[in-house]
């Protein structure tokens, strides 16, 4: 259990009410036209929905893996924290080379990738 | 080496906790392979999101019957753990985890299988996403014919933003996952507390647990009025749902796996002139409408990949938070019958990380699969 406060207070309850205000936010967000900001900023509204919602995501799950799951403030925290993003470097490749590639990406590569053509 | 010596004891189980965790256990193995016939056989009973008939429906069950042995096999060996009251919790030896309990590090370890499973979805979703034009785009590019289906990645934001009652039970369910993270953490803390009476204790864990149970309840609930169901609006709120008595469900709306003639009022140029919306004026199908070489018309769309998409990921989401539904109904009822004290309390933070991890994941799936 946490042995610390956060603002003086519980931080479990302050945790609560700040990822409450989030989500309200991220509500929010999506229900607020948008438009004009979007053109201002020169980008769609969509675009800037998305950027706008993976902001407020960040902190919503930093707080909740930090604070409900304890991995700050306890005596395990770091070696836990370690364990818990372990499998960040094949998230990294999931998304950056399966995620973003085109979906026709297999058929579009160069002849020398492809099964078969290795060059030898 | 013989079962009855303590040191390596049956990995059938019950285990000598006295003498160190399990770590020979037939469990695993058991429960993968139950897990494997129950998801190929499911898979194979469905087609496009047809059902190919009974024949492999006895198999599933058997897949669910090795699964539901791998778990007995599992919980007749982690039974032992409390027998005659006592309680043992091993610490792990070796680095980099000395002193940490063994079964919150096994815990830690699964999440992060749990992760990748979570990203295999998400980067599948945003692979198509980005990869497929979205069906707003098509119809605004002009290059379809109405009768003839065009393949479109069709979000389905595109019908859960679209106003505040179609939200809603998306928004509810994330004010609820959230509330659950919070009520299982309070249980946690009273289950801790010594300096506290006991039935004061037992009833605080019970609340608090059976709040938690209660919100995951309202969360497939929820998600059943948004997939199937839909609900119906009072009157005085139909003027702000365009007149209609009604939200549909997606699965009203033909948001389906096997759509291959999605329709949707916006992509029909007659609904758009006459609600006088029209079309933007910038786009090419507006400019070959006008110059007459687009008759316009009711565009239909080919939507498997992204409903596909959507279903398997908060499906599957979905399947996290039944299982918590599970083992949150077993928890309620041992902490109603005074099962928990600090000393064995560890057992809800170790279900509670799971249930944090639920919550995790839907503050991804929300923003990205439904308002994006």
């Amino acid at each position: 259990m946490a042995h610390y406060k956060i603002m003086g207070q519980d931080p479990y309850w302050m945790n609560f009410y700040g990822l409450m205000i989030l989500t309200l936010m991220e509500i929010l967000a999506v229900g607020t036209d948008l438009g004009p900001a979007a053109n201002s900023l020169g980008t769609e509204e969509k675009v800037l929905t998305l950027w706008i919602l993976t902001i407020i995501a960040i902190p919503k799950f930093i707080m909740i893996a930090a604070i409900f799951m304890h991995l700050y403030g306890d005596e395990d925290s770091g070696i836990l924290t370690m364990t818990a993003l372990f499998p960040a470097f094949f998230i990294l490749i999931m998304v950056l080379f399966v995620g973003l590639t085109h979906p026709n990406a297999a058929s579009g590569l160069p002849d020398w990738c492809r099964p078969g053509n290795y060059g030898l | 080496m013989s079962y009855d010596d303590p040191h390596h004891p049956s990995p059938w189980g019950p285990h000598d906790w006295k003498h160190g965790s399990p770590h020979n256990s037939w469990a695993p193995f058991i429960l993968s392979m139950g897990v494997a016939i129950f998801l190929f056989t499911l898979a194979g009973a469905f087609k496009w999101g047809e059902f190919q008939g009974w024949g492999k429906v006895p198999l599933i069950f058997v897949g669910l019957g090795v699964v539901g042995f791998g778990l007995l096999i599992w919980w007749r060996q982690d039974i032992s753990f409390g027998v005659n009251g006592e309680v043992f919790e091993p610490k792990a030896a070796g680095a980099p985890f000395q002193n940490i309990d063994i079964r919150k590090v096994a815990m830690w370890v699964f999440l992060m299988s749990e992760m990748m499973v979570f990203t295999s979805l998400f980067s599948t979703y945003m692979r198509y996403r980005f990869g497929i034009a979205s069906c707003q785009t098509v119809f605004e590019s002009g290059e379809w014919v109405e009768g003839a289906a065009v393949i479109c990645f069709e979000p389905a934001s595109h019908l859960i933003a679209s106003s505040w009652f179609h939200i809603a039970p998306g928004a509810i369910n994330t004010f609820a996952l959230i509330i659950s993270s919070f009520t299982i953490v309070q249980a946690l803390r009273y289950a801790k507390m010594r300096d506290i009476d006991e039935d004061v204790r037992r009833r605080k864990i019970t609340r608090y647990l059976g709040t938690t149970w209660f919100l995951a309840i309202l969360f497939l609930t929820m998600k059943m009025i948004e997939w199937f169901l839909g609900f119906p609006l009072p009157e005085f709120l139909h003027e702000f749902n365009h007149g209609d008595s009604t939200i549909n469900s997606l699965y009203t709306e033909g948001y389906l796996i096997n759509a291959d003639h999605y329709q949707h009022h916006e992509y029909d140029t007659h609904y758009l002139e006459s609600n006088g919306h029209g079309l933007d004026h910038d786009s090419d199908l507006y400019a070959m409408m006008e110059a007459g070489t687009h008759p316009g018309g009711h565009m239909m769309a080919n939507i498997q990949v992204s409903a596909t998409t959507f279903y398997v990921t908060t499906g599957t989401h979905g399947a996290h938070v039944f299982g918590g539904i599970i083992g949150l109904s077993y928890m309620t009822l041992k902490a109603a019958r005074g099962g928990y004290t600090p000393d064995n309390a560890v057992s809800i933070e170790y279900f509670g990380l799971y249930w944090h991890f639920v919550d995790l994941v839907w503050v991804l799936v929300f923003p990205f699969f439904y308002l994006y």
